[in-house]
């Protein structure tokens, strides 16, 4: 009788620990079977029995059974993205009762410090949101995101391209996370100050190179027909470059594909561009002071009339220009060489005590019909084929992202290397911001002179340190 | 009484101060030492440890970018420094006059130091030192051009200094504590002998605040190699890295995306070891200029 009594207290006491912290019936029961009594067992199978019937039920039923938890999940972007983000999590807790959702989201700056330190002490959510990147980054040996094919029974993975998916493979061959959208970059220019430079948008790259010097005579030293920071001209280079190549700077294999001398020519394309008033030079840029070309006075008062930016990113622009909104059309690619990528992706910790309930929210927030029209088009045009359809359907995608997404895809985009993002190329103190600011300035940062040939040393070491050379 | 009931007796004090003594141990010391050891590797936070090596040293005095920053570093501390005391010490100096609203005026000049390195002084000192912001405006408006701050490796960093003086706030409240300390008396006699109130400044006013200039001195001079926040939010170190200083060059070494912590941890203790010998000759130069009135003779 001792036995049994001690048996019904450590029985509840395990079913309610683990109810409290994330457990769930199925588990609890076959905690409790293991304890040594017979009647215990005999309780445990019982129970044991019971779920596994209610499961096949609720499976043939088509309902998903889930064991109450909490999951942490976070992302970063703007206030939009953490609107609809957040709606679309609390519908998910209003459809799964018994899993709670905590949330953490905030702006990109230091963003990616704060996750590696994560990263490193283990501390990472069950889900997030990720960079491409990352995979290399922080998934090295495969153990850091989980292998989403083990959680296929729940996320469903054929709303998917399998061409999509293979770009988010690990190193073991797993899937370390799912591409929410595919980006590229394309120009958007703003019509009425061509207009008032008396021309139309440019259609080549023959027409934009001619309508600097028009610019600087009718309108004034002050206009600009784009405007290019640091990492756009290393990616504006990539284009130029793969165009002349046919093939992308750097290839599958992860070999830089350019030799010193192309490096060059690119360089002296982006100079021309520069002296021929087609884009303001970096100090110029630097003048303004502005955090982004979406909080640029000049671009919002018409000066800058093109930017070069991701297919996905319209959305801050027309913000930006306000009751002038209509002024921004969507260019087609005026150059050759595109290249596409994954813009963002959501994974799952390796180390999540609830896969299942995790590719719950992810398949609730991707696949679903309702969480899907809560989060719209906030990460860019969905892959997910029925994201896409219920997005169409309604009429969510607007008429700028698609424009500007089908411009990308139908330049035939080329395959891009993460690598070209590699962390010692890109970021605030990393290469391409110096390489291309030194080289604007034209000195370097002791004031001696940094020639073109400078740059390209730089800036092909710096990318053969990466990808070697071919 | 048990053995060690009488050792806690007898050790009060030092049970007391254990909570603080651990903590200090784990997050001071162990950090501070651990750095060191780090700073002899090339430690990087993703990639481990491979080798030990003594190149992040040799690196900051021979990197172009190292040596810049330390380089610029000097050239902050020592802009910033005498600038931001001689502002609090004029500014406290007029405050100590019994002038009317005299509370409003040491409350609104000490609020710029509160502000501290925010998001809301990065735009004020980008709307005011831009390419159209009002310096240019007042500049253009009597038909000259102002220096391209934001964009002129030249002017940049002075640019940022200017933000540092400008919170001099509560080094004017430590000199207006030490002005108020002042006997009147002095004056008085000084003035009945004739002296004027520039020769009673720097002949009772400055001798008997030395003290505290001392302590400003120092506290200032920490704080100025220290300096981070300015550079960061207003031009992340730019242009051309002119506004880089050794703390935004160990950050960008440690979390700006290489994670290269041997090399932020070299830098770091190049700072440490650079502040404590400036500290040093503060505290070795202070028995030729600071006055205690508690001591013999004066000096």
């Amino acid at each position: 009788m001792k036995k049994k009594i001690l048996a019904a207290i450590l029985s509840t006491a395990m079913v309610a620990t683990l109810l409290t912290g994330c457990g769930g019936s199925a588990d609890a029961t076959a905690d409790t079977s293991a304890a040594d009594t017979e009647t215990e067992t005999a309780e445990a199978d019982t129970a044991a029995e019971t779920e596994t019937a209610e499961e096949t039920e609720a499976e043939a039923s088509g309902e998903v059974t889930y064991e109450e938890c909490t999951l942490t999940f976070d992302w970063w972007g703007g206030d939009s993205r953490h609107e609809a983000t957040q709606a679309a999590v609390d519908a998910f807790m209003t459809k799964y009762p018994g899993i709670t959702v905590e949330v953490n989201f905030g702006a990109w700056t230091d963003w990616e410090t704060a996750k590696a330190a994560e990263y490193l002490s283990g501390n990472n959510p069950d889900v997030q949101q990720t960079n491409f990147d990352w995979i290399g980054k922080y998934d090295a040996d495969g153990e850091t995101y989980l292998d989403l094919n083990t959680v296929s029974d729940v996320l469903d993975l054929t709303q998917y391209d399998q061409s999509t998916l293979d770009t988010a493979m690990d190193s073991k061959g797993g899937l370390a996370g799912i591409p929410v959208s595919i980006t590229g970059r394309t120009f958007y220019w703003n019509q009425a100050t061509f207009e008032q430079a008396g021309l139309s948008v440019p259609t080549t790259l023959d027409e934009l190179l001619a309508a600097g010097p028009v610019f600087q005579e009718k309108l004034g030293d002050n206009y600009y027909p784009l405007v290019v920071g640091e990492y756009d001209r290393a990616i504006l280079m990539a284009f130029y470059l793969q165009a002349q190549t046919g093939e992308p700077v750097i290839n599958e294999s992860g070999n830089f594909t350019l030799t010193e001398d192309q490096v060059k020519e690119g360089l002296a394309w982006i100079q021309s561009l520069e002296e021929a008033h087609v884009i303001p030079t970096i100090a110029y840029i630097d003048g303004e002071g502005a955090d982004s070309m979406d909080k640029s006075a000049r671009f919002i008062n018409g000066e800058y009339a093109g930017i070069f930016e991701w297919d996905s990113s319209p959305a801050k622009y027309l913000s930006a220009l306000g009751e002038n909104s209509g002024d921004l059309v969507v260019g087609n690619e005026i150059i050759d060489g595109v290249f596409k990528k994954v813009s963002l992706m959501f994974s799952i910790s390796a180390t999540t005590e609830h896969p299942k309930e995790a590719a719950l929210l992810l398949n609730y927030l991707l696949n679903d019909e309702e969480g899907a029209a809560i989060m719209s088009t906030e990460r860019g045009i969905p892959e997910s084929k029925s994201a896409y359809a219920v997005l169409e359907a309604a009429g969510a995608i607007g008429a700028m992202e698609a424009e500007a997404h089908a411009a990308v895809m139908d330049a035939d985009p080329m395959y891009w290397n993460p690598l070209f993002d590699d962390s010692s190329l890109k970021g605030d103190t990393a290469v391409y911001t110096t390489v291309f600011e030194q080289f604007s300035y034209g000195q370097d940062a002791s004031g001696a002179a940094y020639t073109i040939d400078d740059a390209a040393s730089d800036l092909y070491n710096a990318y053969i340190a990466v990808a070697p050379a071919e | 009484m048990s053995k060690t009931r009488k050792f806690l007796k007898a050790n009060r004090g030092f049970v007391y101060v254990i909570p603080w003594l651990v903590g200090f141990l784990v997050f001071k010391m162990y950090p501070f030492f651990t750095s060191l050891y780090y700073s002899f590797t090339d430690y990087n936070l993703f990639k481990g440890m491979s080798t030990y090596t003594l190149q992040n040293y040799i690196d900051v005095f021979t990197v172009a970018t190292e040596k810049n920053a330390l380089i610029t570093t000097f050239k902050y501390a020592f802009m910033t420094v005498p600038l931001k005391l001689v502002a609090a010490l004029f500014i406290a100096y007029i405050l100590n006059f019994k002038i009317k609203g005299v509370n409003f005026f040491r409350t609104a000049y000490y609020i710029p130091s509160i502000l501290g390195g925010s998001v809301a002084i990065a735009v004020l000192w980008k709307a005011l030192f831009n390419d159209t912001g009002l310096i240019q405006m007042a500049f253009s408006a009597i038909g000259l051009e102002a220096p391209h701050f934001m964009s002129d490796p030249k002017w940049a960093l002075f640019m940022i200094s200017l933000l540092r003086v400008w919170q001099f706030g509560s080094a004017m409240v430590i000199f207006l504590a030490a002005l108020k300390g002042i006997s009147e008396d002095l004056y008085e006699a000084a003035a009945l002998d004739g002296a004027g109130k520039w020769r009673q400044f720097f002949t009772i006013t400055v001798p008997l605040i030395t003290p505290v200039i001392f302590y400003n001195l120092v506290t200032q001079l920490v704080q100025a190699f220290q300096e981070f926040n300015g550079p960061y939010i207003i031009t992340k170190g730019g242009p051309l890295g002119s506004t880089t200083l050794m703390s935004l060059l160990v950050y960008n070494n440690a979390f700006g995306g290489t994670y290269n912590m041997g090399k932020a941890s070299a830098q770091a203790w190049v700072l440490f070891v650079v502040l404590m010998i400036f500290t040093a000759i503060a505290f070795w130069s202070q028995k030729h200029w600071v006055y205690y009135s508690d001591e013999e003779g004066g000096k």
